[in-house]
């Protein structure tokens, strides 16, 4: 008996290994591919349309649709809707995809872009509403096709459909649980669906595998905010997270030198820029002293010294991807110190004469304290005196927006997230946002711009907004600086280029 | 000591009062939060809108007002950066997190300060005194938000012991809380110190010698008990110094905990949930004190409330 029973016992432990054994294989099988992203900031929330952060919507692009969407190049191409067309001045068609669900399962239809598109273009609390306040109607036709009623004609209809704010939610889930609910927990029609967020901490998304372009490639996805510079760099380094944006330059050649990342520069839309107050009385009243001031600032050794190179000098407020913005004045530098000293001649200030209040903030944009202490010498070079003050972001905001204004030259940093040139000068006209700052108002200008902005012939409406370009690189109420480049921290086990809008797309990221 | 808890808890009404008074209005003088949000070039129109509808665009004393009446019913007010979501709710969330850090930090700082100040006292003016001494004053001068990079540089990036940061299981709580305990146990062991030192020349603890009593008897039972005052003194007054320091921490090891909230709102002038935090601290900051006081009673006998 003895002799039956021990067989018995060893193949019963054969059975159980062979199960453990084929248990191990299949969960390292299914071991999930996370992508890490490590930002600075947290999300607000998943509301789209009240966030106002393109840090934000590099996040939760992933979780909603839009009509149309951006590529890598910054060409606009078919999303949620498949075709579009002009119907007359202020009417466009969009036909929709049919083949579309939310991530609970339930079809996506034309009333969902209703929903959305109204709802930012008519509650003025929204963040959003400002861009979006041209869409009067979004008219159904079917339940794949809807007609876009625009207030006026509006030559930029695809650009705003096509960016932050007018990402696609869903109707039937809003209505049920509202928007407080659904902040916090959203439902969408993008590639990734929502897992968890633990505030401050990190936003947990999973693949989508009913999602309309396919599954993606990773099975989770990760963003951590970490606001601390050097604990992202160390994040990289240990390989504990695969992308770390805002990567402080210093810290390039460190991580460079390593073999398990890279950093990789991409141009952004932002402009650091000068503003100048032309009032009578102001040293820079004179035409003369801002065309030596800007001739004064040496941009590519600027770029080199307070961005490591990082950057590219312009002459006005433009960038690549950014309709109608003249590139003429892109990657200019008209660096010239013996002209300035003569047109500050000219204006009747020999070197020491005139003295210039510089005012900029301090951590607000990267390097922005140093941009003000290089652009200090610089102008000390040509002989004039300067006052220098860096300031907080808020501390330096109630200045220059506040009673005291800016005394001459203030130093900020411009985006553009509608990637259109009339954007970038929306803010100078005679009652422009910065018409108080700037004293300067140009009823030639301001014509310039109004007939452009419901001008549906692009043609022309590329000649006029050269033209207020122009203008403004003459008059110069403002001059450009450089071009920020952002830098991201890479792992070089992903495959991917950083996108011109900074979103941060994880379906186009590709595991090595 | 029922009645004087009550009284304590009632005391706490006014000063709370007071601090919302006192925040309110300088936040509200502090600056636009409007401008800080909003893009730099938005339009007037944009700017007049968002202020309306965030109720900015009244009356300070009438605001002052509304924000009053609201907190009665329980209503912290409407958060600028996280639109339609409850106030109160946003901050108790982060509330664990930062009492966790606080918590570990504390403890750090107590099993570094009592055994190294002891030893330090007992061996006064010799060898461990002097290195005790170094160190203590090492740790006062080194800023926590070096201490914390310097860590995560040795034992998060090259040793890799410990996850560089977040909030993910007892392993992440390890770094943070030596930044944060290591310069509050420096001072704490100078303390006890000079405590022991006082306590220990005393008659008693001769006579306790005397009798033959085993040695952490004497030290412990008779020495440390006694010289504990001034240290749980100290220590009340160090938790309002631990929610400072645990903003840089926090900030350093992105620890999801209330510090990181409050810089994001102070920099931003999210007013609702900077006034919620300013609540939230001075209550636990009171509460510690009184947790302290009540302390007292229990290492000291001679010690009772009425």
């Amino acid at each position: 008996m003895p002799e039956v029973r021990q067989p018995q016992r060893r193949t019963v432990l054969q059975r159980v290994a062979l199960v453990l054994l084929g248990l191990a294989l299949i969960a390292s099988a299914g071991a999930q591919r996370t992508l890490t992203v490590a930002q600075t900031v947290d999300i607000p929330g998943f509301d789209p349309h009240n966030h106002g952060l393109t840090a934000v919507e590099a996040v939760i692009t992933n979780v909603f649709d839009y009509l149309l969407f951006r590529d890598a190049n910054g060409d606009i191409q078919p999303a949620l809707a498949t075709a579009y067309e002009q119907v007359d001045d202020l009417t466009w068609r969009f036909t929709l995809r049919d083949d579309v669900v939310w991530h609970d399962g339930e079809p996506f239809t034309a009333e969902d872009v209703k929903f959305s598109l109204e709802r930012v273009a008519r509650d003025e609390s929204l963040f959003e509403h400002d861009s979006f306040q041209q869409i009067a109607e979004v008219e159904i036709v079917n339940d794949h096709e809807v007609l876009i009623h625009t207030s006026g004609p509006d030559p930029v209809l695809l650009n705003r459909v096509s960016r932050k704010g007018a990402d696609i939610v869903p109707a039937h889930v809003i209505e049920a649980v509202g928007w407080e609910s659904f902040s916090v927990n959203p439902v969408g029609t993008g590639p990734f669906r929502f897992v968890e967020w633990v505030r401050d901490d990190r936003v947990v998304l999973e693949a989508f595998p009913d999602h309309w372009r396919g599954a993606p490639a990773w099975d989770r996805l990760v963003f951590r905010a970490v606001p601390e510079d050097a604990t992202r760099v160390g994040e990289l380094l240990t390989g504990n997270v695969d992308i770390a944006v805002n990567f402080p330059s210093q810290d390039v050649a460190r991580v460079r030198a390593t073999d398990g990342a890279d950093v990789i520069s991409q141009p952004t839309t932002r402009i650091m820029m000068l503003l100048f107050n032309t009032a009578d009385g102001k040293a820079t009243a004179d035409p003369r002293v801002r065309e030596a001031i800007e001739l004064a600032i040496d941009k590519e050794l600027l770029v080199e010294v307070v961005a490591d190179g990082f950057g590219v000098p312009v002459e006005a407020r433009v960038s690549p991807g950014v309709d109608m913005a003249p590139m003429k004045y892109y990657d200019r530098n008209a660096y010239d110190p013996e002209r300035a000293v003569e047109l500050l001649a000219e204006a009747g200030y020999g070197p020491g004469d005139l003295t210039i209040a510089l005012q900029g903030p301090a951590g607000r944009y990267p390097g922005d304290a140093d941009t003000l202490a290089v652009v200090q010498v610089m102008l000390n070079d040509i002989g004039v005196n300067t006052t220098l003050e860096s300031l907080e972001w808020s501390a330096y905001n109630s200045r220059i927006w506040g009673a005291d204004n800016v005394e001459n030259i203030a130093l900020i940093g411009l985006a553009n997230s509608l990637f259109d040139g009339w954007f970038a000068l929306r803010a100078l006209p005679c009652d422009g946002a910065y018409a108080k700052r700037t004293n300067w108002c140009n009823p030639e200008f301001d014509q310039l711009l109004a007939d452009a902005e419901f001008n549906l012939d692009l043609e022309e409406r590329a000649r006029q907004i050269e033209a207020a370009y122009d203008i403004v690189a003459e008059e110069r109420p403002m001059i450009a600086l450089f071009q920020i480049d952002a830098l991201v921290g890479v792992s070089n086990a992903i495959d991917w280029q950083p996108r011109p809008d900074e979103m941060i797309w994880a379906f186009d990221i590709q595991p090595k | 000591m029922l009645a004087y808890l009550g009284r304590r808890v009632l005391q706490m009404v006014p000063i709370l009062f007071g601090v919302v008074t006192i925040i309110f209005v300088l936040l509200r003088l502090s600056g636009d939060p409007v401008r800080l949000y909003l893009p730099e070039d938005a339009s007037e129109q944009q700017v007049a809108q968002m202020r309306a509808s965030l109720g900015l665009d009244r009356p300070i004393h009438v605001q002052y007002g509304i924000y009053i009446a609201r907190l009665a019913t329980g209503d912290l007010g409407e958060s600028i950066r996280y639109r339609n979501q409850d106030v109160a709710g946003i901050v108790l969330e982060r509330l664990p997190a930062t009492l966790e850090l606080a918590g570990a930090s504390l403890l750090v700082a107590i099993l570094i300060s009592l055994p190294l100040g002891t030893l330090a006292a007992l061996n006064r003016n010799r060898l461990p005194d002097l290195l005790s001494s170094a160190v203590a004053m090492l740790g006062r001068a080194m800023p926590n938000f070096w201490v914390g990079i310097m860590l995560i540089l040795f034992f998060g990036i090259r040793l890799e012991w410990f996850p560089v940061s977040g909030r993910n299981g007892l392993a992440s709580l390890v770094l943070p809380a030596v930044t944060l305990g290591a310069s509050m146990a420096a001072l704490l062991m100078r303390l006890v110190r000079s405590g022991m030192i006082e306590v220990m020349s005393q008659d008693y603890v001769r006579t306790a010698k005397a009798k033959g009593l085993p040695w952490h008897s004497v030290v412990v039972k008779h020495g440390l008990r006694n010289a504990l005052i001034a240290y749980v003194t100290v220590l009340g007054l160090e938790i309002a110094g631990l929610m400072a320091g645990a903003v840089i921490t926090e900030q350093v090891f992105a620890w999801p905990g209330i510090g990181r909230l409050a810089i994001q709102a102070i920099n931003s002038l999210d007013m609702a949930i900077v006034q919620a935090v300013v609540i939230l601290a001075s209550v636990i900051v009171m509460v510690a004190n009184l947790a302290v006081d009540l302390t007292y009673a229990l290492i000291d006998p001679r010690i009772r409330y009425a």
